[in-house]
C-alpha cells in the first residue's frame, strides 16, 4: 500500500492552486500572461525563496530563525561596501565573503541553541537585534548606493540567462532554483538530511538513538545563516541601494513561506519544494492582488496574515483527516489479519 | 584428552556481566554493589518494587549513566560503556515503556535511522527490502513504507525490537514490555522473545506480572532498595518467594473486600456506544458497590469512562444517575453531576509535578477554595489536603512539597485525593494501582473498600486479574469494545473471566494460564 | 505562588535584586541626582507603554503560550485613535473603540488558538503582520497628529501627585497582575496551563475560556498602551511601535519566566522591568545611543537563558567528577 506523504499532498495543493490563482488572474487582468509577470514576479520570489529553504532546515528540527532578515541586511551592507571599496574584487571571492559572514552568524545562533540549549525564538529574537545593532555601529548609518557599485553586479539581475519563448529566466532566478534542488535533494537522500527530520519528530528518540543533535542542529543553523548571506548578496544585486534597515521583516515572510509552503512548524514534515511553492504562492497572490483592485499596496500584509492563518489551519485539519484515514485503514487490514491468525489456534 | 559424556558442559562466558555496580544520585544510594551475568540465549527476569534501583541498572547497562564503582565486563573482557552510543556498539540495547519512535518517518526508515554504515546516500529501495527481511526474521507482518505514526503500540516495540536487530543486538532488556498489550500481542511478543533466545541473544525483562515471568524466564533476579537480594532458576523459586525478597517482608494476599449492603441503583447505563470505540454496554452500580472492569488491553474500557467523564462523549445509548437521564458532554459537567474519573497515566495526565500536593488536591474544585474576590484561601486549601494526607497515608513532608517528589504510590494516593474531594457519587478509577509498590497497592484497595462502606459507587477497570477480582463485588469484561459478559463475584474465577475476555471456550483460557 | 515551585526561582529574583541595586548605584554615583523623584519618573516614562504590555504578557508566556502580535495591537490602537479622529469622530469614542479594536483582535487571536487549536506561535506571527496591515492600510504613509491638549498631556502632566496618568495606569496593573497571577484562582489555572494542558482538561478546567481570555486581555492592554503611547508621541505613524515586541518579551523572560510555561513570578518581571529601564537610562546617561542600548538588551535577554543553563550543567559535571573521585578513593589502598 502506497503511503502519500502529507509534503507531497501540500505540494501537489499548492501547485493547483498556484494555477487557478493564475488562470483566475488571467481573466481579470489583461495581458497577465506574460514574460513580464514571469520576471517579475519569479526575480522577487527568488531572494526570498533562498532564505526560505534555510528557514526550512532550521524548522524541520522544531526550532525557529528570526535572525535571517538581519542576515540579509548585514552582509548585502558588508559585501556592498567591500565592492565599493575595491570595485575590482572578483565576483567568486564577493559571492564567498557574502556566504561565510552569513554562515558564521548562523553558527553563532547555532552555538546558542545547540550548545547552550537557549530556546531557538529567544536567540534569534536576540540575534535579531544584535546583528542589526551591529549594523548601523559598523556603518555609522552610511547608505551603500548603486552608483558606487560595479557594473557586473548592478547588471546580473538584469541579463537573461536563458530564454524559453517569451519567458526570460534570470541568473538569481536559475540559481534559487538550484538551491532548491541542491537542498530537496539533500533533504531526501543525505543521512543529515533523514536525521533532521528525526530530530524534529522526536527530539528525545533522536537523543537516545545516539544521534549527536547538538551538531545536527548547530549546522542547520549554520546553514541557515549562510543561505541568508547568499541571499544577502542577492538582495544587493537586484536592490543596490542598501540602507541600515534593509531586509527588515524578511524573517516574517521566510517563516510565512515556510508556513504556507507545508513545512510543519513542529517540525518532522515538511519540504524545500514547499516552501519554494510557498514563497511563490504568496508574492503571486499580493502582486496580482494590487494590480487587480488596485488597493494600496498596505493590504499586503493584512492579507499575508490572513494566508498564514489559513495555511496552518488547513494543515492541522489536512493532517487529522489523514491520520484518521490511515487508522481506519490499518483498524480494517488488522481485524482481518487478526481474524486469521486467531483462525490458526492459540 | 576424552570429553566425559556425562559431565556438565563448562559454563560459557556470561555476554554480560556486573560486578559490585554502585551508584548514587545526591543522596540516593540507587544501586550498592550489585552484580548480575546474562548468558548468551538466556531469558533473565528482573524483579523489584518501584526505587529498588532497576532502571538505574538498565541506564548503566546501556551506558546511558556510569557507574560510581564497580565492573563491567563484555564477553570476559573489562569495558567502558561511556555513552548510549557504546553500549551500542557493544550490542546492548533496550526498550523502554515509551517506544523511541520517529513518527514522521516511514518504518523502514525508522528500523535502519540509526545507523552508521549504510553509506553516503540513503538507498530507499534497499532500505525497504532490508527491512522487510528484518521483519520477516521475526515473523512479523508490517507495511515497511507506512509513516510510524500509524503504528500501535505494540507494532511500535516490534519496531524497536527490529532496529535492535539490525544493529546485530546480542543483550536486549525491556521494560515492562507487556504492560499495554493485547493477550494475541503478548503471545506474538513470546514467539519474538523465542527467536531472538535461538540466536543467542540474551534479554533482560523487568515486569510486574509474575505469570509471565514464570512462563518465559529461565533465571530471576530480585533486587531491593538498590541491593541485589537473589539470583534463582526459576525452577528453584514460586512467586510467594519472589514477592517475599522483593518486600523483605511475608506479606497477606491482597487486600480483600469486606462484605457490604449495597444500596440503591445509582449508574444505570443502557447500551452505550461511540462509534469506532465501543457498542451496546449496559450496566448497573449501586451504591456501596464495586463494579470491576475487566478485560485484555484493546478491550476499550477506558474510552466508557471517557465516555462517562464527558472527555470523549458517547454517541449512543442513555446514561441515568439516580433515576435522572444525563448527557455528559464536558469533564465540567461530569463533575458538577458527581461523576469523577482517575486517568491510567498519572504522569501525563493526572499530575502536575511541580505544583505542591495541595495545588494538586484542589484543582478541580478550586472554586471551593476561592475567596468573594477571586483569590485563593490557601489555609483552606492546606487544610483540605491534610486532611487527605492523614487520611490515605501520604507519605510527604507536609502538603507544600511538589507532588513530583514523592514515589509512585504516594503519587497515586494524591490523584485519588483529588478525585475524592470532588465529592462523587460515581468513582471511575481506570487502573489505579499500576506501577505502585505493593504495600501502597494493599492501601488503595483498602481506602478502595471503606469508599464502598461509605457508599460510593465505584467503577474499577484494571488488567491486575486477580485484583479485580478480590476487590470488585460484580465484574463487567468487555472484548474488542464489545460487552461480553458480567460476572457476580461469587461465580467468578479466573479462567471464567480470561475466556470471556478472550471470547473463546475457557479449555485455550486455561491453556494460557498454565 | 512563587513558593509553591522550585526554590531556584527565590534566587532568580534576588539575583535581579542584587543586579538592579548594582546598576542603581552606579547610576546614582555617575549622576548626581539621578535618584530624584522627577529623574525617576522620566526613566518610567519613557518606558511605561511596553511596561504596560509586559505585565499581560506575562500572564501568556506564563500560560506556556505566545503573543507575538502586542506591538501591531498597540500600533493598530494608536492609529485607530488618530484615524478616528481624523475622521471627526468624538475623542473618547474613538478611545473607546480603538480600545474594543483591541480586544477584537485579541479574541480573533484566541479563537484560533483555544478552539481551532493551532500553534500561538505561528497564529500570533499571523497577527503581527496582519493587524500592522491593517493599520498601514487605514494610515497609509501619513503621520496623523492634533490631538486634543488634555489627551496630549496623559503622559507629561502631573495626574496623581507627581506622577502622570500613563504612570498611574501601570501602577494600578502592577498592583492588580501582581495579586491576580500569584494568588487568585485564574492565576493558579495559569501556571497549570503552562505545565500541562492534558491535565488541566482533564481535571475539569475550562481550558479554552481560559485560553480565550487571556489573549483577550493581552489585546485589550496592548490597544490601552497603543493609546497611551499615541497620548505621549503627540502623533501616530504606521510603524508606531514597531518591534517593541522583542522588548516586551525580555524583560518578560529576564524577569525568570520560563518560555515554556509554567514558572516565573511577576515579583520577578518587576525587578526586571526596573532593571532595564534603569539600566537604559544609565546608558544613556553615558551617552550610549538607543541603537547600542538595544544590542546591550538583546545581549542580556541570550544570558539570562545561557548563563542559568552553563551553571547548571557545570554543577552536574562537578558533581560527577566528585563522584569518581569518592569512588576512586573508595578503593584505595
Amino acid at each position: 500500500m502506497r503511503y502519500v506523504r502529507p509534503e507531497q499532498l501540500r505540494e501537489l495543493t499548492l501547485v493547483f492552486i498556484i494555477i487557478a490563482v493564475l488562470a483566475f488572474f488571467a481573466t481579470q487582468i489583461p495581458d497577465y500572461l506574460s514574460g513580464r509577470t514571469f520576471t517579475r514576479i519569479s526575480t522577487s520570489v527568488a531572494v526570498i525563496a533562498v532564505v526560505a529553504v534555510g528557514q526550512t532546515l532550521v524548522v524541520l528540527t522544531r526550532n525557529i530563525d528570526l535572525s535571517v532578515g538581519s542576515i540579509v541586511g548585514v552582509v548585502a551592507y558588508v559585501t556592498g561596501t567591500l565592492l565599493t571599496n575595491d570595485p575590482n574584487l572578483s565576483p567568486a571571492v564577493a559571492i564567498a565573503v557574502a556566504i561565510g559572514l552569513g554562515g558564521a552568524l548562523g553558527a553563532l545562533n547555532g552555538l546558542l541553541v545547540a550548545y547552550g540549549r537557549v530556546p531557538a525564538i529567544v536567540t534569534t529574537l536576540g540575534t535579531l537585534a544584535l546583528y542589526r545593532v551591529a549594523l548601523v555601529e559598523l556603518s555609522g548609518a552610511k547608505t551603500v548606493t548603486t552608483d558606487a557599485l560595479p557594473s557586473w553586479l548592478l547588471d546580473l539581475p538584469a541579463t537573461s540567462l536563458v530564454s524559453l519563448g517569451a519567458l526570460d529566466i534570470r541568473p538569481l532566478v536559475v540559481l534559487a532554483l538550484l538551491i532548491v534542488v541542491i537542498f530537496q535533494l539533500g533533504l531526501r537522500y543525505l543521512p543529515y538530511g533523514r536525521r533532521l527530520f528525526a530530530i524534529g519528530s522526536n527530539p528525545d528518540a533522536a537523543q537516545v538513538a545516539g544521534f549527536r543533535v547538538q551538531r545536527d542542529v548547530f549546522a542547520a543553523f549554520l546553514l541557515s545563516g549562510a543561505l541568508s548571506g547568499l541571499a544577502g548578496f542577492m538582495f544587493l544585486a537586484r536592490f543596490g541601494n542598501i540602507t541600515v534597515v534593509a531586509g527588515q521583516g524578511l524573517e516574517l515572510q521566510a517563516v510565512a513561506a515556510v508556513v504556507v509552503g507545508g513545512v510543519n512548524i513542529f517540525g518532522g514534515i515538511g519540504s524545500v519544494v514547499g516552501a519554494l511553492l510557498g514563497a511563490t504562492l504568496i508574492d503571486l497572490l499580493q502582486q496580482s492582488l494590487i494590480r487587480w483592485l488596485e488597493v494600496s499596496e498596505f493590504l499586503r500584509d493584512a492579507f499575508l496574515g490572513l494566508l498564514i492563518l489559513l495555511a496552518v489551519a488547513s494543515d492541522k485539519v489536512i493532517l487529522g483527516r489523514l491520520r484518521t484515514i490511515w487508522v481506519r485503514a490499518r483498524r480494517e487490514r488488522d481485524g482481518s489479519a487478526a481474524a486469521a491468525e486467531a483462525s490458526h489456534g492459540a | 584428552m576424552t570429553e566425559d559424556p556425562l559431565a556438565p558442559a563448562p559454563p560459557a562466558a556470561p555476554i554480560l556481566e556486573i560486578r559490585s555496580v554502585s551508584k548514587r544520585f545526591g543522596s540516593t544510594q540507587a544501586l550498592d554493589g550489585v552484580s548480575l551475568a546474562l548468558q548468551p540465549g538466556e531469558i533473565h527476569a528482573l524483579l523489584g518494587e518501584n526505587g529498588a534501583g532497576k532502571s538505574t541498572l538498565i541506564k548503566i547497562m546501556t551506558g546511558v549513566q556510569q557507574p560510581d564503582a564497580g565492573e563491567i565486563l563484555v564477553d570476559g573482557q573489562l569495558v567502558r560503556i561511556g555513552s548510549a552510543l557504546d553500549g551500542q556498539a557493544l550490542g546492548i540495547a533496550a526498550i523502554y515503556q515509551e517506544p523511541m519512535i520517529f513518527p514522521d518517518l516511514s518504518v523502514a526508515e525508522n528500523v535502519f535511522i540509526a545507523h552508521r554504515d549504510r553509506g553516503r546516500i540513503v538507498d530507499r529501495r534497499q532500505m525497504h527490502r532490508d527491512a522487510q527481511a528484518v521483519l520477516d526474521r521475526l515473523g512479523v507482518r508490517l507495511d515497511v513504507g507506512q509513516p510510524a505514526r500509524g503504528l500501535t503500540l505494540a507494532e511500535q516495540q516490534t519496531l524497536e525490537i527490529a532496529k535492535a536487530i539490525s544493529l546485530r543486538v546480542r543483550v536486549l532488556i525491556m521494560d515492562e514490555p507487556t504492560a499495554s498489550l493485547s493477550a494475541h500481542e503478548v503471545r506474538r511478543l513470546f514467539r519474538i522473545i523465542a527467536a531472538l533466545r535461538r540466536e543467542g541473544v540474551a534479554i533482560l525483562f523487568i515486569s510486574h506480572r509474575m505469570e509471565e515471568v514464570f512462563e518465559i524466564a529461565d533465571r530471576v533476579t530480585v533486587l531491593r532498595d538498590g541491593r541485589w537480594i537473589s539470583t534463582r532458576q526459576v525452577s528453584d523459586v514460586t512467586p510467594d518467594l519472589a514477592i517475599r525478597d522483593m518486600v523483605g517482608r511475608v506479606l497477606e494476599d491482597l487486600f480483600r473486600r469486606t462484605p457490604t449492603e449495597p444500596g440503591e441503583v445509582v449508574l444505570d447505563v443502557r447500551d452505550l456506544g461511540r462509534d469506532g470505540a465501543f457498542s451496546g454496554v449496559s450496566f448497573t452500580v449501586r451504591a456501596g458497590e464495586v463494579l470491576g472492569f475487566a478485560g485484555l488491553v484493546g478491550a476499550r474500557r477506558t474510552d466508557v469512562g471517557l465516555a462517562l467523564f464527558g472527555i470523549a462523549p458517547a454517541d449512543t445509548g442513555e446514561v441515568r444517575l439516580d433515576g435522572q437521564s444525563i448527557t455528559v458532554t464536558s469533564p465540567q459537567q461530569a463533575l458538577e453531576r458527581g461523576i469523577a474519573y482517575t486517568t491510567e497515566d498519572r504522569r501525563e495526565l493526572g499530575l502536575i509535578f511541580p505544583l505542591s500536593i495541595a495545588a494538586n488536591i484542589s484543582l478541580p474544585t478550586l472554586r471551593r477554595y476561592l475567596s468573594r474576590v477571586g483569590l485563593v484561601r490557601r489555609a483552606a486549601e492546606d487544610a483540605s489536603a491534610g486532611a487527605f494526607k492523614d487520611r490515605l497515608k501520604i507519605r510527604a513532608a507536609t502538603v507544600k512539597a511538589p507532588v513530583g517528589t514523592l514515589s509512585g504510590g504516594n503519587q497515586q494516593k494524591v490523584v485519588l485525593s483529588k478525585w475524592l474531594n470532588t465529592r462523587p457519587r460515581v468513582l471511575i478509577l481506570d487502573e489505579p494501582t499500576r506501577g505502585i509498590d505493593v504495600r501502597s497497592k494493599a492501601e488503595v484497595h483498602q481506602i478502595i473498600d471503606e469508599l464502598a462502606h461509605e457508599g460510593m459507587a465505584i467503577i474499577l477497570i484494571s488488567s491486575d486479574l486477580p485484583e479485580v477480582l478480590a476487590t470488585s463485588d460484580r465484574i463487567l469484561v468487555m472484548r474488542e469494545g464489545r460487552q461480553m459478559a458480567i460476572f457476580d463475584r461469587t461465580e467468578a474465577t479466573q479462567e471464567r473471566v480470561l475466556a470471556a475476555a478472550m471470547g473463546r471456550d475457557q479449555r485455550t483460557a486455561a491453556d494460557a494460564l498454565a | 505562588m512563587g513558593r509553591d515551585f522550585v526554590r531556584r526561582l527565590g534566587t532568580w529574583e534576588g539575583l535581579l535584586l542584587a543586579i538592579l541595586v548594582v546598576v542603581v548605584l552606579v547610576n546614582t554615583l555617575a549622576v548626581p541626582g539621578y535618584l530624584q523623584p522627577q529623574n525617576q519618573i522620566n526613566l518610567v516614562q519613557l518606558s511605561v507603554e511596553k511596561a504596560i504590555v509586559v505585565l499581560a504578557m506575562t500572564f501568556v508566556i506564563v500560560s506556556g503560550e505566545i503573543d507575538l502580535s502586542v506591538a501591531s495591537v498597540m500600533g493598530l490602537a494608536a492609529v485607530t485613535v488618530a484615524w478616528l479622529s481624523g475622521e471627526g469622530a468624538p475623542f473618547p469614542l474613538a478611545i473607546v473603540i480603538a480600545l474594543g479594536v483591541g480586544g477584537l483582535c485579541g479574541l480573533f487571536n484566541g479563537f484560533w488558538i483555544a478552539i481551532v487549536g493551532l500553534p500561538s506561535l505561528a497564529v500570533t506571527l499571523a497577527g503581527l503582520i496582519g493587524y500592522r496591515g491593517i493599520a498601514r492600510l487605514l494610515i497609509e504613509d501619513r503621520s496623523i497628529g492634533g490631538f486634543p491638549d488634555w489627551f496630549a498631556r496623559l503622559g507629561q502632566q502631573p495626574f496623581l501627585g507627581p506622577l502622570p496618568f500613563a504612570l498611574v495606569v501601570f501602577g494600578v496593573l502592577l498592583v492588580v497582575a501582581f495579586v491576580v497571577l500569584g494568588y487568585s484562582g485564574f492565576g493558579r489555572y495559569l501556571y497549570v496551563l503552562g505545565n500541562s494542558l492534558e491535565v488541566a482538561r482533564f481535571s475539569g478546567v475550562r481550558v479554552a475560556r481560559i485560553r480565550i481570555a487571556t489573549f483577550t486581555m493581552s489585546g485589550l492592554v496592548a490597544a490601552l498602551a497603543g493609546v497611551l503611547l499615541a497620548a505621549r508621541l503627540g502623533a501616530v505613524r504606521g510603524s508606531t511601535a514597531e518591534g517593541f515586541e522583542l522588548d516586551i518579551i525580555t524583560m518578560v523572560l529576564l524577569g525568570g519566566v520560563s518560555i515554556f510555561g509554567g514558572r516565573g513570578t511577576m515579583a520577578g518581571v518587576i525587578l526586571s522591568i526596573l532593571l532595564i529601564l534603569n539600566l537604559r537610562n544609565g546608558l544613556g546617561l553615558a551617552n550610549i545611543t538607543g541603537n547600542t542600548q538595544t544590542g546591550v538588551i538583546g545581549v542580556l535577554l541570550i544570558l539570562s537563558v545561557l548563563v542559568p543553563n552553563l551553571a547548571s550543567s557545570a554543577r552536574t559535571r562537578w558533581r560527577r567528577s566528585r563522584g569518581a573521585a569518592a569512588a576512586a578513593g573508595a578503593e584505595g589502598p
